[in-house]
């Protein structure tokens, strides 16, 4: 469901939900394997090896009381060297195939041979909900609105205290630290969506961050780009309306930080449809 | 000192210093935080039976959720493997007791009383609510002001230092009185993995310790480090996590070592690859400090970095591969007795792979992305960590006979193990299918309900269970068969060769292990020539601390060994009281700022909390002296290992240990200094004070080290009239060196406007930053200035001509506090 959303890509970019959920496979199979090997094996040695009350081997040579210990060598030792090799050469792949793949993670839309991101938006955190600055100065509460078939880089950052911001089903995650900015990106490629639908995902605070911690909750809306842009340029004219007239920082959306928001937006870059 | 009681009576459990019944209070303590921490992880479970806050109001969920990770981590787990360690590491390495008895029962008494501390706080306006990680500034009182919250983190600072006492008490211990022949490598795998514990604490709770400093400084005296956006935040993040990755293994090994004992018990096989599991439980205590990164890998750290946490994370799974394989290998060939240790031992390993594999999942960074805040992470640490817990079960089981002199019931046990077992995967295992919950929440997507309401019902099953173990202990040890001396047919160590209980002196003969197993040698002890026996050549020591001076009067082959003293529990009542008034004087007391010192008004709108503050501290002190006074006798062993300090004397080896740790809360808030003048940007300070002062203190306490030297030298002579005379010198530079600090500050603060929170020149928190990094080395000077005035009134009396280390133990201190200045003065004077 969340796969064939998200899985294509754009332009050679790859959906971090795609990359996580390989890596996510990798580690699940083998993980179940090697767990599931070790455990039988463990508990196999543990039936054949119980005490039944029959007489001991002759070779059966238990520790006495007292003694000084000096543990066990010959081909049990063996077989503890040849595990441990096994498992480092698991362990070591391991790395170098997880770091592979996070170079991809951390470039996302920067990375060379690929579409760079069509907008940038700052995210900002706050007790108890999110605020959405775009480049053009427009800013929302709780929603993020963007356009299809889209890379979006997001800023993150705190007003207050330390928050988490993640979306699930696109599989990203930023820490939104005060005086601090930690970036992430998604695309929002999938099924063409036709003039008035839109796509929902739910965005969640994943840092105890007070009372309102467990409802701090958001959306992202992806709209169909034609509808993204009519939305975004009222917003833009709205805001220039009222910086113009009263000068009262109040949008359609926003709350109150309208002014000091549009001059402190990232320079603009529009929107590239 | 007093006569120990006898166990029926109250009183000797006030008293006792012997590590037996030291032991014993710490297991019954940490059982209580047991169920404590388990009545509070049921209330998250109801909580999270249906989506949205039915049961818990939003914030009494957030401070269940923060007192269930405080009580478990810290008063439950750490606490209860030091039971075991109180009784059991002794009779292992073959001692008579830990190094210093005083101090260990003073290690007990924070422990409890800190417990009581974090129970009031519930009582103050609420207890703390940010979770058991306590991040920033969230922690600060902006953010969460009330009363209780700065009482949990008291409670906590309470906790650490009894932990540091004790840390110190079994590093000396191990390093010191090991029976004669037995090797470091020749310890017990339980003794070993102790070891490896406390070095892991010594470094890790200093850390904490500094930390919690740091934000008491924030919350009781108004700084303002947390609330910084200078990278406050961040900060809290690495030195937390910097203590918090070791307290993970630190909370584990016990347990581990638990595991080692069981396995080689009752497979009656001794364990496979003896060296190298040694090796990789050292290597594991190192690699745990290389790792804490990784618990901020959605942070703004660099790439480099990140992967290199990365590889050390993921990295650090190979040592523990050797000791699983080497566990599950000991187990062949040999005649396994599926007795309830046993069961409890195998089960924490099979809980311990589960939580090991799904470790290496959160180690890589993408997948930590993503697994960061959900219950992925909650699932996994308490497979490890809890599977860890599986264990110390298992050895309450083990070591009850040997406690208590009574058997337990074997069917009860299996009956307990299985039903734990069972309702731990049915909690735990739950976790990981709903994974993607974030933690602390408890408005969750309905999908993930029947998975939180099957691990609910898992909860209270695993949490039943335990009943069936305390009816089993309370049963048994009321009418329960007596125990024979080894119980266990398979045991090696030397806590099965006495009897159950063991006598209060443990041994019978001195024990010994030069032949290559333990013999009990008989002798009689020779009088004062045998300090120049080969074992203790350069070991004289007779007394604790600089409260034996008398040794002349009490020659040691006529002079029983002390078990009994009220000033621990009296010590940490006092330190109690001091820490219960000091969560509410911020808030009774208000001062008015005014342009001179004599202008500043103070109103005290409550008394209560300053006068418990003021009796507190007058009742450390009081109890202090009175504990430097108490003719207190804990004897070194005369024989001993002691590789590799054989030439080191036991309370200066006590002394280095605590200086290794303070050095690392210096560390820690001059690494806070640096990094957040780094995020500041470090060009963009200049020192706010003149050069001056500083360089003139410098030279003032420099001298004060040379004239504590010359005391120490005077004090070898013999000569009174000389020690008095340079002790008198050291103090009266250290009253200079403070003086010419408050002048500075006076100046500071009523002439140039540089106050803990305002700064003239620039960053407010620079100035909050110097003030309390050089207000914590002044607290450390104020220490010194009373230890050298309780020195000198004893000199006056007479004191130390026999016996002159005192004067040295103290010389170290200062040194250390002098050496802190050379180091400070460059970085708030110069740069």
């Amino acid at each position: 469901m969340i796969a064939s959303v998200l899985l294509q890509g754009t332009d050679g970019l790859r959906a971090q939900a795609e990359i996580f959920n390989e890596i996510f496979s990798v580690f699940l199979g083998l993980g179940t394997l090697i767990g599931v090997i070790v455990v039988s094996y463990m508990l196999w040695n543990a039936y054949k090896y119980r005490d039944d009350g029959s007489e001991p081997k002759e070779s059966f040579d238990p520790p006495v009381l007292g003694e000084l210990p000096t543990g066990k060598g010959g081909p049990k030792a063996k077989k503890l060297f040849l595990s441990f090799g096994l498992s480092a050469i698991v362990v070591i792949s391991l790395v170098v195939y997880a770091y592979g793949l996070l170079l991809v993670v951390e470039q996302g839309p920067d990375a060379p041979g690929v579409e760079s991101a069509d907008m940038e938006v700052d995210v900002v955190g706050y007790q108890f909900g999110w605020e959405f600055q775009y480049p053009n100065g427009v800013t929302t509460q709780n929603t993020l609105y963007v356009p299809e078939d889209s890379a979006i880089e997001l800023r993150v950052t705190s007003r207050d205290v330390w928050h988490t911001f993640g979306v699930t089903d696109l599989r990203i995650k930023s820490d939104a630290i005060p005086g601090d900015y930690s970036e992430t990106w998604f695309t929002t490629d999938g099924e063409d969506l036709a003039s008035g639908e839109e796509r929902t995902h739910q965005i969640e605070c994943f840092e105890l961050c007070g009372s309102g911690h467990s409802y701090m909750t958001g959306e992202i809306v992806v709209m169909d780009d034609q509808d993204f842009n009519t939305w975004y340029d009222e917003q833009a004219a709205a805001l220039e309306n009222e910086s113009d007239g009263s000068g009262a920082a109040t949008n359609g959306t926003d709350s109150g930080n309208g002014m000091e928001n549009a001059t402190n937006a990232m320079t603009a870059q529009g929107v590239e449809a | 000192m007093s006569e120990l009681p006898p166990k029926t009576s109250l009183r000797r459990w006030f008293v006792t210093t012997n590590h037996k019944d030291v032991g014993i209070l710490y297991t019954i303590t940490a059982l209580f935080f047991l169920i404590m921490g388990g009545m509070l992880a049921l209330l998250i479970r109801f909580q999270l039976w249906e989506p949205g806050a039915q049961f818990l109001s939003e914030i009494a969920y957030n401070e269940a959720v923060t007192t269930h990770g405080l009580v478990m981590v810290f008063w439950f787990l750490s606490p209860f493997g030091f039971g075991f360690a109180n009784y059991f590491v002794p009779l292992q390495i073959g001692a008579d007791d830990l190094a210093f008895p005083r101090l260990n029962a003073l290690s007990y008494w924070m422990y409890a009383l800190s417990g009581i501390l974090l129970g009031i706080s519930y009582f103050q306006g609420g207890t703390l609510s940010t979770g058991w990680t306590m991040y920033a500034p969230l922690n600060v009182p902006m953010y969460t002001p009330s009363l209780g919250s700065t009482g949990a983190i008291l409670a906590l600072a309470m906790f650490v230092i009894g932990i540091t006492a004790s840390t110190i008490n079994f590093l000396t211990t191990i390093h010191h009185s090991r029976a004669e022949g037995m090797g470091l490598m020749d310890m017990p795998l339980f003794t070993w993995s102790i070891l490896a514990t406390v070095y892991m604490m010594l470094f890790a709770f200093a850390a904490l310790l500094a930390v919690a400093l740091i934000l008491l400084s924030d919350r009781i005296l108004g700084s303002i480090y947390f609330s910084a956006t200078e990278g406050g935040a961040l900060l809290w993040g690495h030195l937390f996590w910097f203590f918090g990755h070791p307290e993970v293994y630190i909370v584990f090994f016990p347990a581990l070592g638990v595991m080692l004992e069981l396995f080689q018990s009752f497979s009656g096989n001794r364990l496979v690859g003896r060296k190298w599991v040694i090796i990789a439980i050292c290597l594991i205590s190192i690699q745990s400090f290389l790792v804490w990164t990784h618990h901020m890998f959605l942070t703004t750290i660099n790439l480099e970095v990140k992967t290199l946490m990365m590889a050390t994370s993921i990295g650090i799974s190979l040592p523990f591969d050797l000791v699983v394989f080497s566990l599950i290998y000991t187990l062949i060939k040999g005649r396994i007795k599926f007795t309830t240790p046993f069961l409890f031992a195998f089960g924490a390993l099979l809980l311990f792979i589960v939580g090991g594999i799904t470790g290496v999942f959160l180690g890589a960074i993408v997948l930590d992305y993503e697994f960061r805040g959900t219950y992925w992470v909650v699932a996994h640490f308490h497979y490890v960590m809890f599977g860890g817990a599986t264990a110390l079960f298992g050895g309450i089981y083990y070591w009850f006979p040997k406690m208590s002199g009574k058997m337990y019931d074997e069917f009860l046990g299996k009956v307990h193990f299985v039903i734990f077992f069972i309702g731990f995967n049915a909690v735990y295992f739950s976790m990981f299918l709903a994974w993607e919950t974030p933690r602390r929440v408890f408005e969750y997507d309905p999908a993930f309900q029947p998975m939180h309401q099957f691990g609910t019902i898992g909860a209270v099953v695993l949490g039943l269970s335990f009943f069936i173990m305390f009816y089993n202990f309370a049963k048994s040890y009321v009418s329960g068969p007596d125990a024979p001396d080894n119980p266990w047919e398979y045991t090696r160590t030397a806590e099965w060769a006495v009897s159950s209980p063991p006598p209060l002196e443990n041994w019978g003969g001195r024990p010994s292990y030069a032949s290559g197993k333990l013999e009990f040698v008989s002798e009689a002890l020779t009088p004062s020539d045998d300090h120049d026996g080969p074992a203790a050549a350069t070991d004289g020591g007779h007394g604790e601390g600089h409260g034996d001076d008398h040794i002349e009067s009490y020659p040691y082959w006529d002079k029983h060994a002390s078990h009994a003293s009220i000033w621990p529990f009296a010590l940490s009542l006092a330190t109690g009281i001091f820490f219960f008034g000091l969560s509410g004087v911020s808030s009774s007391i208000d001062i008015t700022t005014a342009d001179t010192l004599f202008g500043t008004g103070i109103t005290v709108s409550n008394p209560v909390y300053p006068v418990f503050t003021a009796l507190g501290l007058l009742g450390i002190i009081w109890t202090a002296v009175k504990w430097g006074l108490e003719d207190f006798y804990a004897p070194p062993m005369e024989i001993a290992e002691r590789w590799p300090f054989e030439g080191v004397e036991k309370v200066k080896l006590g002394m280095w240990f605590f200086l290794a740790s303070d050095v690392i809360v210096f560390g820690a808030f001059i690494s806070a200094a640096v990094f957040i003048r780094v995020a500041a940007g470090w060009y963009t300070w200049e020192p706010l004070t003149d050069s001056l002062p500083g360089l003139i203190n410098t030279f003032v306490l420099l001298t004060s080290s040379f004239t504590v030297i010359l005391a120490l030298v005077y004090a070898r002579r013999k000569s009174r009239k000389g020690l008095i005379a340079y002790l008198s010198a050291t103090i009266l530079l250290g009253l200079t060196f403070l003086s010419i600090k408050m002048w500075e500050w006076h100046h500071e603060i009523y002439d140039v406007g540089v106050t803990l929170t305002q700064n003239s020149h620039g960053d407010p928190v620079q100035a909050t930053i110097y003030y309390v990094t050089t207000g914590l080395h002044g607290l450390h000077v104020v220490i010194g200035l009373l230890i050298a005035g309780f020195l000198l009134v004893r000199a006056w009396n007479g004191a130390y001509q026999e016996d002159p280390r005192p004067v040295e133990y103290f010389g170290l201190y200062w040194h250390f506090v002098d050496i802190v200045w050379v180091i400070l003065f460059p970085l708030f004077y110069l740069f």
